[in-house]
């Protein structure tokens, strides 16, 4: 489903040179849910701007489905998007929009039909708990209920892949723990979930209850991966060649 | 695209400018105001360059025929003048009418009447109107050369002054219009990105769930030539209202000046076209394809 192969990125200044990743390696199954886990700067948001097609790397090629996204043309870019689902720590929802249109719009962008729309907006919206919230603008909603609708937005066009940026970066705890296992109720029906976050304890809590894969970044290297326990001792052995001490978080 | 597609893209360029109703009021006022402006700027030029024409046609040239010539032959010189390409209007004065003319503006000396009457010293003579005094060159030597001319009198140094007001009346008034139309289409053009730059999140937004460039520019399409029409009607409006006030006020106040040059402006109905097509033009270009193009950047996510 997704393939990272040898992957580097680096973003060049006037005067210097930062690695966000350096030779990263990760493969993701359909119908995996995995958290990608790493402090403040270890390349998780590169990783995912390499996912969403925001950026290219440097090195290495990044595959989804099977498509090398190093090698897609610009205007197929759209296309490719339209196959994953996306949520993200601000929410990003039009504000100009009602809760419905907001949902609307992603199915609108892909050609479905208004009948098929006007159908399944609803059900996307039932299935977060917001369908008496359908005419609402986005600012009249608490921060939870936009992740919701985001969530909601993410799934209505149908895409076997969600990509979640921090999604419970701006709620509250309690909050945060629903979003999670509206991830894993989504996970069941065999959607590949991805989650990108630096909430330690929260990851911590929810693997440990749902057995979930967790691929920690530190120093844009892959820094631990549950499901492949000798990458842990690859990171330390690079770590100490150059003379560095292992950190994980 | 489907059709509902089509209509969705559409109603929500016509939604967007309700939603963000602040910046497109303030967008179409920018553009009604540079378009009032460029009208008002071409309505003056028109009307400049009618009255340099009117001074200019008052240039009058006469053709003096030879002596003691009979009817026949005084009317066959006159067909013959008429017939000189360029030539537009030719009114005969006979030596009774010169001398009358001179009698009467001597009358408190002499009476000449009395005294020429017998023998009347002036000739024959043909008063002529030209369509361009920039041609009276050609056409002066066309009438010497007509049969029992005896001289042509022409005030060529005049003809040329008023050639050259002309150029210099029109090269002036059109490069006014030329600089605010410029100067309206950068003002036109950073309000657009203006409206553009508030709504770059809601583009990138559109970017990340799939959109393609082209679902995202239509509605932009869509207000923007919305707005550039509601603002050419509004302009034309305005314009061809108050132009029209102006004519009449015009007309019904006549003064010295004003009857030297001409005694009226350009009739609404010869110019009111020409306005009304500039700003719907003008409003579908500049305010739908700057639109358009002003997202260009915000569309590289």
């Amino acid at each position: 489903m997704i393939q990272f192969e040898h992957v580097s990125k680096v973003y060049e200044t006037q005067s210097d040179e930062n690695v966000a990743l350096e030779d990263i390696n990760i493969q993701i199954e359909e119908g995996e849910f995995v958290f990608i886990l790493g402090h403040s700067g270890a390349g998780k948001s590169t990783f995912l701007k390499l996912m969403l097609m925001e950026e290219k790397p440097t090195k290495g090629k990044v595959f989804i489905n099977g498509q090398d996204l190093t090698r897609l043309r610009r205007r197929k870019v759209p296309y490719m998007r339209r196959q994953m689902g996306v949520v993200f720590q601000d929410f990003r929802l039009i504000p100009t929009m009602t809760v419905y249109e907001n949902v609307a719009f992603a199915m609108r962008v892909t050609n479905i039909s208004s009948k098929t729309i006007k159908n399944r907006v609803p059900f996307a919206l039932s299935l977060v708990g917001l369908e008496d919230k359908m005419d609402r603008l986005p600012d009249e909603l608490s921060g939870g209920e936009q992740q919701r609708v985001a969530v909601a937005r993410a799934l209505a066009h149908g895409p076997k892949l969600i990509i979640a940026d921090e999604p419970t970066g701006n709620i509250d705890p309690e909050m945060s723990m629903d979003i999670m296992q509206l991830f894993e109720a989504i996970n069941k029906v065999h959607i590949t979930v991805v989650v990108v976050t630096h909430e330690h304890e929260l990851v911590q809590k929810l693997a440990q209850k749902y057995n979930n894969r967790v691929i920690t970044l530190a120093h844009g290297q892959v820094a631990s991966d549950t499901s492949h326990p000798e990458v842990a001792e690859m990171y330390e052995a690079r770590m100490r060649e150059m003379g560095m001490e292992p950190t994980y978080l | 695209m489907r059709f509902s597609s089509f209509a969705y893209l559409v109603g929500q360029g016509l939604h967007n400018m309700r939603a963000n109703r602040l910046m497109t009021f303030a967008s179409m006022g920018v553009q009604t105001v540079c378009m009032i402006l460029v009208g008002a700027a071409l309505l003056f030029s028109m009307n400049i360059d009618a009255m340099v024409d009117y001074i200019g046609e008052q240039n009058e040239s006469y053709v003096y025929l030879v002596d003691g010539l009979s009817d026949e032959q005084i009317t066959a010189a006159g067909e013959a003048i008429k017939a000189v390409p360029g030539v537009v209007e030719v009114t005969y004065i006979s030596p009774t009418d010169v001398l009358t003319e001179f009698d009467d503006m001597l009358s408190s000396y002499t009476n000449l009447t009395d005294t020429f009457s017998s023998d009347n010293p002036f000739h024959s003579m043909y008063k002529v109107v030209v369509d361009d005094v920039a041609n009276i060159d050609p056409i002066i030597e066309d009438l010497s050369m007509i049969e029992n001319v005896e001289s042509v009198s022409a005030t060529r140094e005049l003809s040329k002054l008023f050639v050259s007001v002309q150029t210099v009346v029109n090269y002036i008034s059109y490069g006014l219009v030329a600089v605010l139309a410029l100067v309206s289409i950068v003002v036109i053009n950073n309000t657009i990105r203006l409206t553009v730059f508030a709504r770059r999140k809601e583009i990138g937004i559109m970017k990340l769930v799939g959109a393609t460039n082209g679902f995202i520019r239509f509605p932009f399409f869509v207000e923007g030539v919305t707005s550039g029409l509601i603002s050419a009607a509004a302009s034309s409006g305005v314009v061809c209202g108050a132009y029209y006030a102006l004519y009449r006020f015009y007309l019904e106040n006549p003064t010295t000046l004003s009857n030297l040059l001409g005694g009226t402006l350009v009739p609404l109905e010869e110019v009111w076209y020409y306005i009304v097509l500039g700003f719907v033009a003008f409003g579908f270009v500049m305010c739908g394809i700057g639109t358009a193009t002003s997202i260009r950047k915000h569309l590289n996510v």
